[in-house]
């Protein structure tokens, strides 16, 4: 597996720019200090949560307000962290993840909204920014022999300017196997192999004729796709492996499913997991929709956290559970909420995040940040930061334009970090 | 060409030099040699109000005080120098600067190097401000018409040729005719050629070229493969309100050869409800927002990223933001208005709408007033009519009579068409009042309005005087044949971002011009000039060579099909358009894991959310949907059917278009939204497929479909342009995809399958022939008869296979 060109070309470009100062300096010293090793997450799983979740019935309960509605908040195993009754297993799992409540976003709109938080950036003219995972794939080396950026149940957002090769590999649904990972059917592992032994003859042959930097990227990608194909590491997309009790204990939902394969794919290299999930856009009869979700979210993001916490990967882990905003502190006559950008919230876990702390606050109805008011692309530069990526790097697009990963005014949330 | 005079001869040993000289005081002198580079180069991006990268240039404090990365000069020791650090990186490095417009000369370099070393000595208090790029070399252009487009074509050769007179370039010889055959037959109508095409090829003697680009110009698959091209101009989406009738309609005007700037004037000034006028699907597009309708057209037709002036005056051109808001005032009265009873959606004028200055954001404490329509792009309006002018002139004298009254009658008719009942219904008498009253109103009183600004504006944006209308979209075109455009971005055409060969694209302008803005002329020149034909660089040129060779267009850049031409070209080498087996010769038991419902709702799984999501859609995509199409009917979208039913097929997220799909393949898409358990079904299927064209579908694809991955673009923002990238992905579909391994097996009744049987040679011959276009050599010869071997038909399949994956099949000659 590659990652990016551009990280080719970062480092080419880190050796010009010191090139005063290399002499006698190892390569490998000198690219360890210019990314600076600030954090110790080294995979992501990012729970997307499609619609606009609640704020209020999920992270950030408002007891004894009319706002509330009609969920009671429960104690978790953090002494004054409270969180909504449809999370129960997750309560106590709650000394290893933080909350943030205070996310100051910008947009009511489903689709610009969810533009910005996956990507840092406002939805513009020109330039399609890429999302957070196809960042972390051009940021980081790959670990392995799986595709480093995963996307379970839905898209992830668009690589953008980073091109093809950092778009997620998707799995449509968690479990069911891949046709695309083996020969088609009726060609042996022994044909299939002849057959690629054809191929490489064949393009041997041309491959003088025909240069420049598109024929070589796909002779990579060839390659990668070989490799992937013979990788011991495929049995990872499978649950077979997992016994029934294992599934059951995700809850056997498709979202179960999902949390469990991406335990299973970090595990075995990926970088960036992303879960997708809709149903949150909760115009009525919200507190049955969010009782649901609950029944369904619970047991899957607890036993992802508690099994990870088990095998010793959640510190090298960062865990999201992550919506485009937040819902309006005021029921409707359809017994539902609307959308509220304003001021809502996230759980992140792992990666380095200590646990059990509780980042900003929002006002008496949820209304408004109170305290430490984050704003979306604050929450980006922390998960960047998180993962050890250079904040201020810029890479130049095809089309020429030198752009930022990270917004230059973010700053990510430190006291997250230990 | 700007020249200095050259003052230090030690540059060239600069590096040498151990030790700053700062006795070499006597640097270039700075007001004659450094300011009009800084001021020509730099400034434009660094200065007061624009510092990119936190980098002032305007100053010598700026450029001591550096950018974000660090001090850009360090006087005496250009070694430490930033600035000098980024002008010596090469065109592909990262960081090179200027990142935008010509690089710097070697003397350039040279002279602020030697500034640099002797102090970057800078007189008190100058600061320095932008300057105007001189005007552009041209080459004279022929003063006679050309008489064919054969004649035409060598013109632009000739032109090109003296442009590059002195660039350092390599040209390449120009590509054999089977390989034109196959490079003309992908470029125009989107697939490889078939046996039969080559065989008619072969079977011409001289001419053969022209005749073939004759032939193809007059495919029905010509329409289809520019369609594309107009579907990502216009960023044609299929789930937005009016999407699928701008398709069709776009398609449908190809078809007529409708000239450029008629289509373009009918989609500027468009009104009313897709249904019965389907060109409002372009302002529907931009939900009819006045700002982002001024910013598209500006980029889409002209070629002009003005839309940056949306929110500040233009930060890399001479666009204020006031000439932005003058622009948008012609779409300002323009209102999307939805039935309250039906839905559906429909554009009209309200009078008490208006684009307002200031800005809402500079508008603290001032009234904001409306703003007149101006239009900001200067027409040249020479003294004398340009020959090419005359010549339209001409061609049209006789079109243009039709009579005004007729024109304003029809143009109410095909507003109120919708009105009409279906046929065979009985007519609703107060219906018929209505109507009757309506066609009496004036065109510009009735509900769906006609806009007279936008009228206007389109007749402007269109005006043969204008410059900008015709080569952007001759820039466009020239790139879609070419690999790249005159100007790149194809859309930003600006005076700081000037064409490489600004007489070649002024010729092929005038030349669509006259030609009444005809396409297919324009393709006509394109593809029998010899620049067309030339061939790809070897691999082992130099990089710079490589990239100067492209950029002058003596050389073609490598370039791959685009996903709807590989997927159509895959279909069309394994003939699978039609059914290539026997009517249950392949049926098999299919043993597969399906997952049931378990009847327990599970919520928000992505199927159920299906409403929301533009940005980020969900889609199932599982076992091998990611390369079904699904046709969409161009004559019936066009067709005026029953209210509601295309309008309802308008507002389709890329999941219901999906859920649509799955539907229609009989997939259970319910199960989704439930718990499940897994359950092994077996099924008899007879395994027969067959491939409809990918350029007939609900556009842009759904997200991680085959055209998608191989980067048909999102088509949701501005600026999007095809992304060619590989990737894994890609791959893996090809290697791996059920239409790779169906196009390779052998069926009965492809004539494949009988030469086979016959002759060995003659079938290896012929695949070669299906799949790229050329005979196997010797070499290939001898290996492919070693396949056939053992089992002709399965090693035959393996050729194919192997065929179809090869770089050569997927890469243009």
């Amino acid at each position: 597996m590659s990652a990016c060109t551009d990280y080719q070309v970062t480092r080419r470009r880190l050796l010009k720019m010191f090139s005063a100062s290399i002499l006698g300096m190892p390569v490998s010293q000198l690219l360890a200090q210019a990314v600076p090793g600030k954090g110790r997450a080294e995979h992501v799983i990012l729970f997307w949560n499609s619609g606009g979740m609640s704020h209020l019935d999920t992270w950030d309960p408002k007891p004894g307000r009319k706002v509330q509605g009609e969920f009671a908040p429960i104690k978790t195993s953090v002494s004054g962290m409270e969180i909504s009754e449809i999370f129960p297993q997750l309560a106590k799992q709650m000394h290893h993840a933080a909350l943030v409540r205070s996310i100051a976003g910008t947009n009511g709109d489903h689709g610009r909204a969810q533009y910005e938080l996956q990507t840092g950036f406002g939805q513009t003219p020109n330039i399609l920014h890429p999302g957070l995972g196809s960042i972390v794939v051009s940021e980081r080396e790959p670990l392995g022999d799986l595709p480093a950026f995963v996307s379970i149940s839905g898209q992830a957002a668009r690589a953008g300017y980073l091109g093809q090769q950092c778009e997620a590999y998707f799995v449509g649904r968690p479990g069911e196997k891949d046709p695309y990972l083996a020969f088609p059917e009726g060609i042996s592992h022994a044909r299939g192999m002849q057959r690629l032994q054809i191929l490489e003859r064949m393009n041997a042959r041309t491959s003088g004729n025909v240069g420049a930097n598109d024929m070589k990227a796909t002779e990579t990608a060839l390659k990668d796709a070989v490799a992937l194909m013979e990788s011991p590491a495929l049995k990872a997309f499978e649950l077979d492996e997992e016994t029934p009790q294992t599934i059951e204990r995700y809850g056997n939902t498709e979202f179960g499913r999902g949390a469990l394969l991406a335990r299973r794919l970090v595990e075995k290299g990926v970088r960036f997991v992303q879960v997708n999930r809709g149903g949150f856009d909760n115009h009525g009869n919200i507190f049955q929709a969010m009782r649901d979700h609950g029944a369904v979210m619970d047991s899957g993001i607890a036993s992802l956290l508690s099994d990870l916490k088990a095998n010793g990967m959640l510190e090298k882990t960062l865990v999201i559970v992550l919506s485009e905003f937040g819902r309006t502190p005021r029921i409707n006559d359809a017994g539902g909420r609307d959308h509220w950008a304003a001021c809502f919230g996230c759980m992140m876990a792992g990666g380095g995040i200590k646990g059990g702390s509780i980042i900003g606050a929002s006002d008496a109805d949820g209304m408004e940040p109170a305290e430490r008011s984050v704003k979306v692309p604050d929450l980006h530069a922390t998960i960047c930061h998180a993962l050890g990526i250079d904040l201020d790097k810029e890479v130049i697009t095809a089309q020429g334009r030198p752009m930022r990963l990270v917004r230059k005014e973010a700053s990510p949330i430190r006291e997250l970090f230990g | 060409m700007r020249t200095y005079p050259r003052t230090i001869s030690l540059l060239s040993v600069s590096g040498i030099l151990a030790i700053p000289l700062p006795a070499l005081a006597a640097g270039p002198d700075f007001a004659a040699q450094i300011q009009p580079i800084l001021e020509l180069n730099c400034v434009r991006c660094h200065n007061g109000e624009k510092d990119k990268g936190g980098l002032r240039m305007d100053t010598l404090a700026g450029l001591l005080e550096g950018g974000d990365t660090k001090e850009a000069i360090v006087p005496g020791d250009p070694d430490k120098s930033e600035l000098l650090v980024r002008l010596h990186l090469r065109p592909i490095d990262e960081g090179v600067m200027p990142d935008e417009g010509q690089a710097l000369t070697k003397e350039e370099v040279g002279l602020l190097e030697a500034w640099v070393r002797a102090g970057a000595l800078w007189p008190e208090g100058v600061v320095l401000t932008q300057r105007t790029p001189p005007p552009l070399k041209r080459v004279a252009l022929p003063e006679k018409a050309p008489a064919s487009p054969v004649e035409a074509a060598a013109m632009l050769d000739d032109i090109l040729k003296r442009e590059n007179a002195s660039a350092p370039v390599v040209t390449t010889d120009p590509i054999a005719d089977e390989a034109f055959l196959r490079r003309a037959t992908i470029d125009l109508i989107g697939r490889i050629p078939t046996m039969a095409e080559i065989r008619d090829y072969e079977g011409q003697g001289n001419g053969r070229r022209e005749k073939l680009v004759a032939k193809l110009l007059n495919y029905p698959r010509f329409n289809d493969r520019w369609t594309v091209f107009m579907a990502d101009m216009l960023r044609i989406r299929s789930n937005i309100p009016g999407g699928n009738q701008l398709l069709a309609y776009i398609h449908g005007s190809i078809e007529q050869e409708k000239p450029y700037d008629v289509l373009v004037r009918e989609l500027i000034a468009a009104s009313g409800r897709a249904n019965s006028n389907p060109a409002v699907g372009y302002l529907l597009g931009d939900d009819v927002n006045p700002m982002e309708l001024a910013s598209s057209s500006a980029q889409v037709f002209l070629g002009v990223r003005i839309g940056c002036a949306m929110c500040h005056d233009h930060p890399f051109d001479d666009w204020r933001q006031k000439d932005f808001y003058h622009f948008a005032a012609y779409f300002g009265k323009t209102r999307k208005v939805q039935g309250r009873q039906d839905g559906m959606v429909y554009t009209t004028e309200a009078d008490d709408m208006a684009v307002l200055w200031p800005p809402e954001d500079k508008a603290a404490g001032k009234t904001r007033e409306p703003v007149t329509p101006r239009f900001p792009f200067k027409l040249a309006k020479p003294g004398a009519t340009p020959d090419h002018l005359l010549r339209l002139e001409k061609l049209r004298s006789g079109e243009q009579q039709v009579a005004s009254s007729e024109k304003d009658a029809a143009a109410l008719d095909a507003l109120l068409d919708g009105v009409e009942p279906a046929v065979g219904s009985p007519r609703d008498p107060v219906l018929e009042e209505a109507e009757r009253e309506s066609r009496a109103l004036d065109v510009h009183g009735d509900i769906y309005r006609a806009s007279v600004l936008r009228e206007e504006l389109s007749k402007l944006i269109t005006d043969p005087h204008n410059d900008y209308f015709a080569q952007a979209f001759v820039n466009r075109v020239w790139a879609e044949l070419i690999g790249r455009g005159f100007v790149e971005p194809l859309d930003n055409f600006s005076a700081y971002n000037p064409p490489r060969n600004p007489s070649a694209l002024e010729f092929l302008s005038r030349e669509f011009i006259a030609s009444g803005y005809d396409f297919r002329h324009l393709i006509r020149i394109i593809t029998l000039s010899d620049t067309y034909r030339r061939a790809s660089l070897p691999a082992a040129t130099p990089v710079v060579q490589r990239e100067e060779s492209e950029k002058s267009f003596t050389a073609a850049p490598t370039r791959r099909m685009i996903g709807e031409v590989l997927f159509d070209s895959v279909v069309v080498a394994g003939h699978l358009a039609d059914f290539k087996w026997p009517q249950g010769a392949n049926e098999k038991q299919v043993s597969r894991e399906i997952q049931v419902p378990t009847g327990e709702m599970e919520v928000g799984s992505p199927a159920a959310e299906m409403k929301e999501a533009t940005a980020a859609p969900a889609m199932r995509g599982d076992g091998y949907d990611l390369e079904s199409t699904l046709k969409l009917d161009f004559d019936a979208i066009l067709t005026k059917q029953e209210r509601g039913e295309l309008e309802s097929m308008r507002a389709m997220s890329d999941e219901q278009i999906e859920a649509e799909k799955m539907a229609a393949m009989n997939k259970d898409a319910q199960g989704n939204t439930m718990k499940f358990t897994t359950r092994t079904v077996t099924e008899t299927v007879d395994d027969n497929p067959r491939f409809d064209s990918a350029m007939h579908m609900a556009t842009p694809a759904p997200p991680a479909h085959f055209l998608r991955v191989f980067g048909q673009p999102e088509r949701a923002g501005l600026g999007e342009f095809r992304d060619t990238s590989s990737s894994l992905r890609q791959q893996l579909m090809m290697l791996n995809g059920r239409m790779t391994h169906e196009a390779s097996r052998v069926g009965p009744l492809e004539p494949l399958h009988r030469i086979l049987q016959k002759d060995h040679d003659l079938a290896i011959e012929h695949a070669y022939l299906e799949i790229l276009t050329r005979r196997p050599v010797s070499e290939e010869l001898a290996e492919a008869r070693a396949l056939l071997a053992a089992d002709p038909f399965e090693g035959m399949a393996d050729l194919r296979w192997a065929l179809l994956n090869s770089h050569e099949f997927r890469f243009l000659p």
